[in-house]
This record gives C-alpha cells, sequence and structure tokens, in this order.
C-alpha cells in the first residue's frame, strides 16, 4: 500500500445518540430526527409510519440536539453542537427543500478543561437563551433577542465543579437553570440558578436540595402546570420544585434515557442500562404533585435515546443493540410485557472485533463483526450483494430458458413456468397444494426447445419455436393460430410482448408480429446485412403492453440497432467495439429514465441513455460483471424495477439516486432467471442454477448485507480457523439473579455455516478473554486457536497475571493443548515465524512451540522486549513487529534470528492513545488514536544518522470523527481482475458507531487528480449549517490540531455522482475534465465498497 | 385506595407485574392523529442522502462568537458598577441612568476603581441601607465588606457568612 490513502464509508453509523420530536419540515408536519453521531436523519410521521426523509451528513461529532421554536416562528429550528465546539441552528426551507443555516458559531474557549460528564447543551423552553456546559466551571449562555436572533455568547462561572446534569426548569420568570454536581466529598446536590442576561450572571435560585441518591445522573424538567424538576437517581427517583418534594425508592437501576409522554408532563418513558422500559407517573390533583409512581413496562433495547412518537408508538434509539420502534399495549402479553417491537433498525455499533473472511469462496470478503454490548451483543455477518431466499427447489439439469405464464390476462399471479430444454419444453404450474408439479399446455409444442414465450391480451399465451409462433389461448389452452416461419428459415431468437412478437430468422430476417384476438399478424419485415444475435422490444413507453421501439443486436458489425414499431425502420445504430458480439439486449425504465442495457458474450454490460421518442443512445459506460455470457431480465420487487442479469457472477442491477448500481447477488452461478410470483410464494423468482431451479426471494435491495446472530451476550475478540470451518470468540455474559450481577467470561466455538455454538470453554473467576489468535506453529501440522487472557482482579489498577490458553479443535470441540501463565494481560497474539508473539502489560515476548519429551506440548518463552507503557495492539510483518501503545503512538521493533533477541527500531515520538494499527507496507504504518483520527508514519531506512533512523516520520494525518477498534486487511467487494480498481489494496476498519470504513491506497497519479476533485468539490459541496470541511478533517487533538494530508474523504468525493448536471459541470470546468470522466473515476472508486 | 397503591408502585416493581400494574397508567396515551392505530407498514425505503450545494453560512450578525471579557474582570466591573450605581441610586435616580451606560465602557483593568469602591461602599453604607437593599445585595458582598458594615453599625463582627447576613439584616430592619 502506499501513503496516499482513500478513506471512505462503506456502512454508515448506525449508533443512535440522540433524537428529538417537533414540527421541523413544516408547521402541519411532525418529524423524528435522530443524530447517528455524524449524520441526522429526518423522517416524517404518516399514517402508514415512520417514512424517512432526509440522510443529512455533519461535519462534526454531535454532541446535543435539540428543537426548539423561537418566537414569531411557525415550525421548529434544530439546534446542533458538535463535540469540536462548534455549533449551528438549522431551519428547513420547505420550498427547496433545503436545510437553511440561521446562525452558527464556534463556542470553544482559550482555556478550560473538558467537562468529564459530556458536553450539555439545552434550551431555555421560553426560548430566551441556549446554556452551554462544555468546560468544568463555565457555564456559556447564547441570548436571543426579542426577534429571535442569537446574541453573542458570554461564559458565566459556575461554582459547581462536577456537574452531572443541566437543565432549565419550565415557567420561571427569568431563565432558571437547575444544576445536579457532585461535591469533593461525592456527595450530590442539585442547587438552581437564575441566569441575569444583563448582568451577565447567575444569581441564586429559587430552591436547593442537599444529599441526594449517589447515583443521581439525570434530571427532567418538568412542564406546566405543574413544572419542578424530576432527580433519576440509582434507587430513588425524587420530584423536586420550589414548594414540593416527593420520593419513591425503585429497583437499583442505572437510568440512561428518558422520553417524555403527555405534553402537561405527567407521564414518563425510562429507559436503563439493561434495557428495561419504565413508566414514571406524576399524580397530582390540579397543579399539586401528591406522588410518584413507576411501573416496569417490558424490555427493549438498552435505550440511548427515547422519543415519543404518537399513538402509544415509541423509537428507541440505542448505541448498544438494534433501534426499535415499540408500541405500548394497554394490557400485557403472556410475558407481562407491555412492549411489543413493530420494527428494528440495525446497528452494528459498537464493532469491538471482526473479522474478514470468504465463507462462500466467491472471491469476496465478507465482515464477521462483534457487535453490540451487554444483553444486546451478537455476531453480524456484512456482505455486499443480495441474497436470495429459498422457498422451493427441483433438480433440472441443462435449461435452456424460462418463463412465466398466467391463466387469464388479469390474473394477479403467475401459475405456468415453461422452461426449455435443448430439445423439449416442459410446463410446471402450482397445483392445488401449492406445490410444482409437471403440466401440460395442449397448443403448445412441447417436443422442441422453446425460443420465447410471453402473456398476450385477450387471455393468451404466445410460444415461439424455431418454427413457428403459437398463438394459444390460456383458457381452454388450445391452439387458436399459428404462424410458421417460411420454409428453409429457421427462427433463431424471438422476443415478444403482449401484444406483440418480433423475431429474427437466419440470413438476416426480421420479423413483426402482432398479437390480436386469435390472430396473428405479419405487421412488418426486414432484411438486415448480418445475423441477429439478440432482440428485446420490452414495453418502456406509456402503453405498458406495447412497445414503439425495439432493440437488436447484431453478429459482424457487433452494433446494436433502435428500429421503431411498427414500421421496422432503423432510427439508431450504435457500433459496440470490439469484437465480443451482444448476447442479451434490454430497454428498461429506471426511475423514470430509459436506459438500454447490452450484455456482452465475454460478461461485460453496455449502458446507453435511451431517448424513447427519437431513439437516440448516449452516455455510453460499460461495466464488467463476469466472465461468461449475460442473460439480461427485468423483474420487480415492492414495485420497483430491477434487472437481473444471469451470469458466472449473477448481478442485480437497479437504479437510486438516478445513478445505476449493480449488487452481487450471493449465488454462484446462475443461467437463467425469470420472475415467477405465484400465490404461494409471491415476489418470487425462478432461478435456474447448477442443475437445479430454484425459486427464491430476493432480500431487500442494499450495497451491504446483514445477518444478525443475536448471542445475549458480548462478543470481544472473533477470529475464523478455515481448517475447521469455525469462528471462536471470547465472550462476556451478565448474570442477573435478583439484585446479584456476576459476569462469566467464556471462549465460544461456532459453526461457519451454521453460526451455533458447538463448544464452551468457561475462564476462571476473574479472567478476561482479551485476544485471540488461530495459528500453526513450526515443527507441528495441526492449526490451533491461542487464548490470552487476563485476571483483572478488583483491587488491582493493571492485571499481574494472565493465560495463554492453546486449543485444538477435535470432533467440534474444544481440547486444551497447553496453557502458560504471562505476568499480566495478554492484550494482543500474533502468530510470528512459527511462534507465538504476545502483548503482555508493557512486553513483547515470544514463545517457542517445544515439544516435550512426554510428546506433549508447551508455549516457551524464547524472547522478550521491554519498553512500552502498555503494549495493546500488534501486528507483524515478515521480522518487523508494529506496536501500538496505550498512549505512546507506534513503535517498529524487529526480531534478530541470529541472537535471538528483538530490538526497537524506531518509534513515533508522538503521545497518541492509540485504539488500531496495523501494517500497509514494509515502510508505512497506519494508527488510529482515541480523538478519532487516523495517521500514517513512515520508517526512515536511508536516514544519515541513527536519531533519523530511529523516528517513524508521521506522513499522513486525517481526522475521521470515528473510533476505530480494528483494522483487518481484506476487501468487501469482489475483484475484478480486469476493474481499475482491482489493483487497489484495501484495509476495512470498524467503529464504535457501528461503521464500516475502507481505506484504500491510490497510485500516486490518482491521489493527485482526487485531491484535486476534492478540493473542487469543497467549494461546491458546503457543510450543512456553515461547518467547515477542512475543519472537520483536520487532525485534532488534546495537543494540536493540523490540516488533514495525504487522506482523501470518500464520502465528499463519492457525492459527486449525486450532484447536479451545473454543478458538476461547474467543477469540471475547473478540473478541466470532462463530466463523463469524472463520473467514471468517482463511479470507479464507489466499487471499492 | 391511594394508599395501596402507592405501596404497589413503591416497592420495586418485580418482573412480571400485577395484571393492572402499569395498564391503569398506560390508557389515553396522547394521540396526535398522525399514526393509524394498526400496526404500521416499515418502511424501509431509501433514505435521501442530503447533498448541500447552497451557501450555508449564516445570515449576517449570526456568526456567533463568545464575549472575550474575563469572567472574573467582568464580575469585579459588575461589583463596581452595581456598588456605584448603588450609591448614585441615594443621590438620585438619574445618576443612575448614566452609570449603567457608562459602566460597560469602563476599562476592565482599573483595579484602582476597585479598590475605591471597597472605600465608597463603607463610607456610604447609611444610604444602602435605607435603601432596603434584598438579601442578594449582602450575598453577592464579601466577608470583609458584610463585616465593615457590621462595624458601622456597631454590631458584633463574628461568625460565618451568612449569621453576617442575618445580623445586617436584623439590624436593617429594625433601623
Amino acid at each position: 500500500m502506499s501513503i496516499w490513502n482513500y478513506v471512505v464509508t462503506a456502512h454508515k453509523p448506525t449508533s443512535v445518540t440522540h433524537s428529538c420530536v417537533g414540527n421541523f419540515t413544516s408547521p402541519h408536519e411532525l418529524n423524528l430526527i435522530i443524530a447517528k453521531c455524524t449524520r441526522i436523519e429526518i423522517h416524517l410521521l404518516t399514517p402508514q409510519g415512520l417514512q424517512p426523509m432526509l440522510d443529512v451528513p455533519i461535519y462534526g461529532r454531535i454532541a446535543t440536539l435539540e428543537l426548539f421554536r423561537p418566537h414569531g416562528e411557525a415550525q421548529d429550528f434544530l439546534f446542533i453542537a458538535t463535540e469540536r465546539y462548534k455549533f449551528c441552528v438549522l431551519q428547513w426551507d420547505a420550498e427547496t427543500s433545503e436545510l437553511i443555516t440561521r446562525a452558527m458559531g464556534d463556542v470553544s474557549d482559550r482555556i478550560g478543561r473538558p467537562t468529564d460528564h459530556g458536553q450539555i447543551g439545552i434550551i431555555d423552553p421560553d426560548c430566551r437563551l441556549i446554556g452551554l456546559h462544555l468546560y468544568d466551571g463555565l457555564f456559556k449562555v447564547i441570548p436571543f433577542d426579542n426577534k429571535g436572533q442569537l446574541k453573542e455568547a458570554f461564559n458565566i462561572r459556575l461554582e459547581e465543579l462536577q456537574v452531572l446534569d443541566i437543565k432549565f426548569l419550565y415557567g420561571c420568570l427569568r431563565p432558571t437553570i437547575v444544576v445536579l454536581y457532585q461535591d469533593n466529598k461525592d456527595a450530590r446536590h442539585v442547587k438552581t440558578y437564575e441566569v441575569v442576561l444583563k448582568d451577565k450572571d447567575f444569581v441564586e435560585g429559587p430552591w436547593s436540595q442537599n444529599n441526594l441518591d449517589n447515583g443521581a445522573a439525570l434530571l427532567i424538567p418538568v412542564p406546566p402546570p405543574l413544572c419542578g424538576v424530576l432527580i433519576i437517581g440509582e434507587e430513588t427517583i425524587v420530584y423536586c420544585s420550589a414548594n414540593a418534594f416527593k420520593a419513591i425508592p425503585t429497583r437499583p437501576s442505572i437510568t440512561r434515557a428518558y422520553g417524555r409522554v403527555d405534553a402537561d408532563g405527567s407521564r414518563y418513558l425510562l429507559g436503563d442500562y439493561c434495557g428495561l422500559l419504565h413508566l414514571l407517573v406524576i399524580t397530582h390533583e390540579k397543579e399539586k404533585v401528591t406522588g410518584l409512581k413507576i411501573e416496569l413496562l417490558g424490555e427493549t433495547s438498552i435505550a440511548s435515546t427515547i422519543a415519543y412518537l404518537d399513538n402509544a408508538v415509541v423509537f428507541v434509539g440505542s448505541s448498544y443493540g438494534d433501534s426499535q420502534l415499540i408500541k405500548l399495549n394497554s394490557q400485557p402479553d403472556a410475558k407481562g410485557s407491555y412492549v411489543e417491537v413493530i420494527e428494528r433498525y440495525v446497528n452494528l455499533g459498537p464493532i469491538v472485533d471482526f473479522c474478514v473472511v470468504d465463507l462462500e469462496r466467491q472471491g469476496q470478503g465478507q465482515v464477521v463483526t462483534c457487535s453490540g454490548a451487554y444483553k444486546d451483543g451478537s455476531l453480524r455477518v456484512v456482505r455486499n450483494g443480495i441474497g436470495i431466499n429459498e422457498q422451493a427447489s427441483v433438480e433440472l439439469q441443462g435449461i435452456k430458458g424460462m418463463w412465466s405464464l398466467r391463466t387469464s390476462t388479469d390474473d394477479p399471479f403467475d401459475t405456468f413456468l415453461v422452461v426449455s430444454f435443448i430439445n423439449e419444453t416442459r410446463i410446471l404450474a402450482m397445483n392445488l397444494e401449492d406445490e410444482l408439479e409437471e403440466t401440460e399446455i395442449e397448443g403448445f409444442c412441447s417436443q422442441v426447445q422453446t425460443l420465447f414465450c410471453h402473456d398476450a391480451i385477450n387471455n393468451q399465451l404466445v410460444q415461439v419455436t424455431s418454427s413457428s409462433v403459437r398463438l394459444v389461448s390460456s383458457t381452454s389452452r388450445e391452439l387458436k393460430h399459428e404462424w410458421t416461419a417460411p420454409s428453409g428459415y429457421s427462427i433463431n431468437v424471438a422476443t415478444a410482448n403482449s401484444m406483440q412478437v418480433l423475431l429474427a430468422a437466419g440470413g438476416g430476417h426480421l420479423v413483426y408480429l402482432e398479437i390480436g384476438d386469435g390472430l396473428l399478424t405479419e405487421a412488418a419485415h426486414a432484411q438486415l446485412e448480418y445475423d441477429i444475435s439478440c432482440l428485446d422490444i420490452n414495453p418502456i413507453g406509456g402503453n405498458s403492453s406495447y412497445s414503439q421501439l425495439a432493440a437488436v443486436g447484431m453478429w459482424t458489425d457487433i452494433s446494436v440497432r433502435i428500429f421503431s414499431l411498427p414500421d421496422l425502420k432503423l432510427i439508431t445504430k450504435e457500433h459496440l467495439g470490439g469484437e465480443i458480439i451482444p448476447r442479451s439486449v434490454l430497454l428498461c425504465a429506471f426511475e423514470g429514465i430509459s436506459y438500454l442495457l447490452c450484455a456482452l458474450g465475454d460478461g461485460h454490460l453496455l449502458n446507453f441513455l435511451l431517448n424513447t421518442n427519437t431513439g437516440e443512445l448516449t452516455d455510453r459506460k460499460k461495466v464488467s460483471l463476469g466472465t461468461q455470457p449475460i442473460t439480461l431480465r427485468t423483474f420487480s420487487s415492492k414495485n420497483t424495477t430491477y434487472v437481473f442479469a444471469a451470469s458466472d457472477r449473477p448481478t442485480v442491477i437497479y437504479s437510486s439516486n438516478k445513478k445505476m448500481l449493480y449488487s452481487n447477488v450471493n449465488l454462484k452461478e446462475v443461467s437463467h432467471m425469470c420472475p415467477f410470483s405465484s400465490a404461494a410464494f409471491p415476489d418470487s423468482l425462478a432461478i435456474a442454477k447448477e442443475g437445479e431451479l430454484t425459486i427464491g426471494t430476493i432480500d431487500d435491495i442494499q450495497k451491504l448485507h446483514i445477518r444478525s446472530i443475536p448471542l445475549g451476550e458480548q462478543a470481544r475478540r472473533i477470529c475464523h480457523q478455515e481448517q475447521s470451518r469455525t469462528f471462536a470468540f471470547c465472550s462476556l455474559k451478565y448474570n442477573q439473579s435478583g439484585t446479584e450481577e456476576s459476569e462469566t467470561h467464556l471462549i465460544r466455538l461456532l459453526d461457519d455455516q451454521t453460526f451455533e455454538f458447538i463448544s464452551t470453554y468457561q475462564l476462571d473467576t476473574f479472567e478476561n478473554g482479551c485476544s485471540i489468535l488461530s495459528c500453526s506453529f513450526s515443527d507441528d501440522n495441526n492449526v490451533y486457536y491461542c487464548v490470552g487472557t487476563a485476571y483483572v482482579l478488583p483491587e488491582e489498577n493493571e492485571p499481574s497475571k494472565g493465560r495463554i490458553l492453546v486449543f485444538i479443535v477435535e470432533d467440534g470441540k474444544f481440547q486444551l493443548i497447553a496453557e502458560k501463565e504471562t505476568k499480566g494481560a495478554v492484550y494482543s497474539l500474533n502468530a510470528f515465524n512459527g511462534k507465538l508473539l504476545a502483548a503482555i502489560n508493557q512486553k513483547i515476548q515470544l514463545y517457542k512451540w517445544m515439544l516435550r519429551d512426554d510428546g506433549t506440548r508447551e508455549l516457551q518463552s524464547e524472547c522478550g522486549h521491554h519498553g512500552h507503557i502498555l503494549a495493546l495492539y500488534v501486528q507483524t510483518r515478515g521480522d518487523f513487529i508494529v506496536v501500538g501503545d496505550l498512549m505512546k503512538s507506534i513503535s517498529l521493533l524487529m526480531y534478530k534470528h541470529e541472537e535471538g533477541a528483538i530490538e526497537e527500531r524506531a518509534r513515533d515520538y508522538n503521545a497518541n492513545w492509540m485504539s488500531a494499527v496495523e501494517i500497509l507496507d514494509d515502510d508505512i504504518y497506519l494508527g488510529a488514536e482515541n480523538s478519532f483520527n487516523l495517521f500514517t508514519v513512515r520508517k526512515n531506512s536511508e536516514g544519515a544518522t541513527d536519531e533519523e533512523r530511529g523516528r517513524l516520520e508521521v506522513v499522513g494525518e486525517y481526522h475521521l470523527g470515528e473510533f476505530i477498534n480494528r483494522f483487518r486487511h481484506g476487501s468487501l467487494v469482489m475483484r475484478l481482475p480486469d476493474s481499475d480498481v482491482g489493483q487497489i489494496p484495501t484495509i476495512i476498519f470498524g467503529t464504535v458507531n457501528g461503521v464500516i470504513g475502507v481505506i484504500a491506497s491510490l497510485p500516486h497519479e490518482q491521489y493527485v487528480f482526487f485531491e484535486k476533485l476534492q478540493s473542487n468539490m469543497r467549494k461546491v459541496i458546503k457543510g450543512v449549517g456553515g461547518l467547515s470541511h477542512e475543519h472537520w478533517r483536520s487532525f485534532s487533538n488534546e495537543k494540536k490540531t493540523v490540516e488533514a494530508r495525504n487522506f482523501l474523504d470518500g464520502d465528499l468525493i463519492e457525492s459527486f455522482v449525486d450532484l447536479s448536471r451545473s454543478k458538476m459541470d461547474e467543477i469540471s470546468k475547473q478540473m478541466q475534465v470532462s463530466v463523463e470522466e469524472l463520473c467514471k473515476r468517482v463511479e470507479e472508486l464507489t466499487r471499492l465498497h | 385506595m391511594e394508599g395501596s397503591s402507592s405501596s404497589s408502585s413503591s416497592q420495586p416493581s418485580d418482573s412480571n407485574p400485577t395484571s393492572n400494574g402499569a395498564s391503569q397508567f398506560l390508557s389515553n396515551l396522547p394521540s396526535r392523529g398522525l399514526f393509524s392505530s394498526t400496526v404500521l407498514s416499515s418502511n424501509p425505503g431509501g433514505m435521501r442522502v442530503y447533498v448541500c450545494v447552497h451557501d450555508t453560512s449564516p445570515p449576517e450578525g449570526q456568526q456567533i462568537k463568545t464575549n472575550q471579557q474575563n469572567i472574573l474582570i467582568r464580575s469585579l466591573t459588575l461589583r463596581n458598577k452595581k456598588s456605584e450605581s448603588g450609591s448614585r441610586d441615594a443621590n438620585g435616580a438619574g445618576a443612575a441612568e448614566s452609570s449603567k451606560k457608562r459602566a460597560p465602557e469602563r476599562h476592565p483593568e482599573s483595579r484602582p476603581t476597585a479598590k475605591r469602591s471597597n472605600s465608597h461602599s463603607s463610607s456610604r453604607q447609611e444610604g444602602s441601607t435605607t435603601q432596603q437593599a434584598p438579601i442578594r445585595d449582602y450575598q453577592a458582598l464579601t466577608v470583609e465588606r458584610l463585616r465593615a458594615l457590621l462595624k458601622a453599625k456597631g454590631l458584633s463582627l463574628k461568625g460565618k457568612k451568612d449569621e453576617l447576613i442575618s445580623r445586617l439584616k436584623g439590624a436593617s430592619g429594625s433601623a
């Protein structure tokens, strides 16, 4: 790989951090707005449910998200503050469908200690000011003037240093905050302050309350008429106001999120750390609070945010599991739960570890992640492409073609499946038991191969064979009319729709028939100079049963031609170039745009924009889908049109945002496909592959397909073993019996096909699994699983004892072969020169695999290297060892065979707190650190002095805005050897927010090109809320902020294809490169993920 | 009835709540008529990714910055202004108006004024006490200044700040 890297998101963040509900897009529309770390999603509440509207990238990590309504406005504004101290106020412009910046600014202070408990951003309910608590001891106020405009911000000194929560109180004459804080004796209190805008200062508020629950961490302000505040503790809940104080005990729990149900604030939903949902009720007589009640409703994902939507439907946003849409039923179900999950929104976060495997051996990587936390832990299999859910299959060899037919023209379902073989045609039909059985259509000729079949108008069916076209009644199944090819000519290819038939006979004869009631009429005939290889008359105009255009692919001159119908006049001729003949043509329309697709015999696909009036073909594009001839067919699923390209690498072609997309189907080789939507299997496809016929439905079309394997425990490290076809992972299970909580640490073995647990090894009490590896040793042919552990004792700051366990998988069970005690936590294990390299606390230790006299094996320490704070992440390449330290960035070690020693070669002297490292190539190493930055360092072997050689030079810096837990070499997409991106090496990363991303090393020429494109796109694509892209991507941690270099933002670059044509032209002019060329190059990059 | 229900709720709710446990509270959940009461269909339909190509800089004057005045200096100035306006108030309301206007313009580093204010306050305590200064004003004063006030009244100087304030309050109330 190289130092010129391109970073792009393959799977967007899915962990939900904030949500709010309000009239954002219109005064009459209610929206749910969800923050997913660096993106916000706007949804609309409609009678059909939640309708997604817009996915907005934000140039920052969202720290607070609030809706508010300034005086005199009819709809809500959105306030967003980012972790890097920027804020903006957004308004939706319904006319242009744009987000307008109403205000923005920088709220950072030069001096100040960032708060430990996260940033707090709140808005006065009467919209007099915005309050921010960003630094200990400071409260920042951004006041509004009477017109709802923001004024200069100022700081107020806040005496309380350890603030847990701040909220505005409702119904106060002067803006009043209530502060929940901890004093230096760790006792927690609340206090109120009035904000005096004139003096830019606080005055003591109306009340305070001392010595609350020691776990109190959340304040809920209660709206009028009750007013006051709820203080949620771990064992008590307190209602407090100037003149009332009510408390109730609760079952010990930590409340993570709340959602207000009623506008008058009498009911609240509370979500706790175990995913239990409670209802908190303030009982009151008129405006006097009489008490509190709390009731358990049921279980949800562990909530990070709760938003009551409407009509008992609640959105539960989670960062530990899938977010959910739930319904609160007034009567409990059989298990006593009032919660009914209506919908789940997939969340991969937090991705703690993952591995890249190719289970189907398709040449395409799949990512298996350790996702979720606590009870919501799961494994997720993420792969590119589309899955087919098999419903039924029959063994059938030698299928040459398939078509589905209906019993009558207005039947909504297909009944017959015509399957053509080299010298016969068989007809399958659904019988009354919903089984496929062979039947007959008397009027069809079944002793020969069928070239084409179609439903025709007036309850008729059409069959084309090499000698004739037969029109058959679909009710009586009798032949009604037959058109016979002139003697001496046989029909080679044919196509039809419900009113037209087009066929080609030898010698370049093209014949056009029209279908009447019981009659086939030869309407036109043309003699072409060459033979015809393929045809299509799929209707794409206004009339869905009659096409005005015919597409014809030709032998010899390798061209496609467009003819007008019914007169069969040539209107367009397009030479394809090359020597490969077109094997399948298809007229189709996606999102109202007409295309001509043309598949070649070598697996390439050409697509053209088609002008249906003039027949003109423009905007030619070529992609490679496979290596074998492709057959194209349309099908529709959920009212959307798709094209299935059957070949050795079956692909579904569809369009999104008017961009043609290609998605691999997770099947090996498909020769033919036809839609077959029967009453028993609606929306299904019939697929002919490898000697069998399968009926199946297609998964949701999306780029990444995610399969979830819920564990009910948290997987922390995972690896795959090819030889035993298993996964092994370290797992943490929380057991809760009554009020006692305990943890069990396990090593689990999983079958890589069924994902069933097949063996489990339980670790000792306090022993945590820290690392896992599948490896083999020199002089031993077996493959082992090695597990590194640590004894985490409550009284120790750093583990002082751990183990390395070596297992072999025998008969699907773990067998412990060897174990070795270590003097600390085994944070990392690597296979290294046929030995085992372990990172143990501050030491790197190499173990040999020794055969004892009695034939047993043991790990024997060979050599080691001290000199780290904590060696957390280790990667190796040849004799080189790259170590990511807790706080001392990256260092490079080398193993010396002769001396049997490990020595430090070089290090990066920055104080980066590492979260992952990877080796890009011999000289360049990649690191991720805990302020969400990426950087690369380079070994300087040619340095003149020892000092220079001993320093790893920082060559690339970038702010990703995501916390990376793991890098792995690999690719999510199939690498087509002939495509331009086939040679670009990539690394996959997984983050806490559920992002799967790709880092690709570009050749220098490409890097320079895209860097120029990026800087031009920055001028065109503006940051929402006026946030700057340059600032967002600048490397920034506590120590320094420097501009990004040698990294490109793929998310920005790839949005080029979503731009309007005029904006593309603008960029094209700046770049002095044609729009087509730009599109092509950007689209190539999109195929990296 | 109230006693029984409160006792049931004050106990940590069990894992299997009684059938009417939460039911009584789950009636009349608010509805704005947006969601139909039937089960909602899932609608995963593609979400449009927003590409922002218009100018996103905020309208004039809405690029918000933080007041750079040091908060300590500000509070000192504020106190100074307050005490001054207090003394002017004793003379006439008109003077207070002008001092308010001038106060923010005063250079924050004018330490001498802050010191001077101390002597001012001690020499004008009759004025301020007759003003019926609210408790808050006393709270804002330092213990030293409170003691100065007490001394001027000939009261005891002992005790905590709160005691000093209450003593001063008592004195002014009785005066």
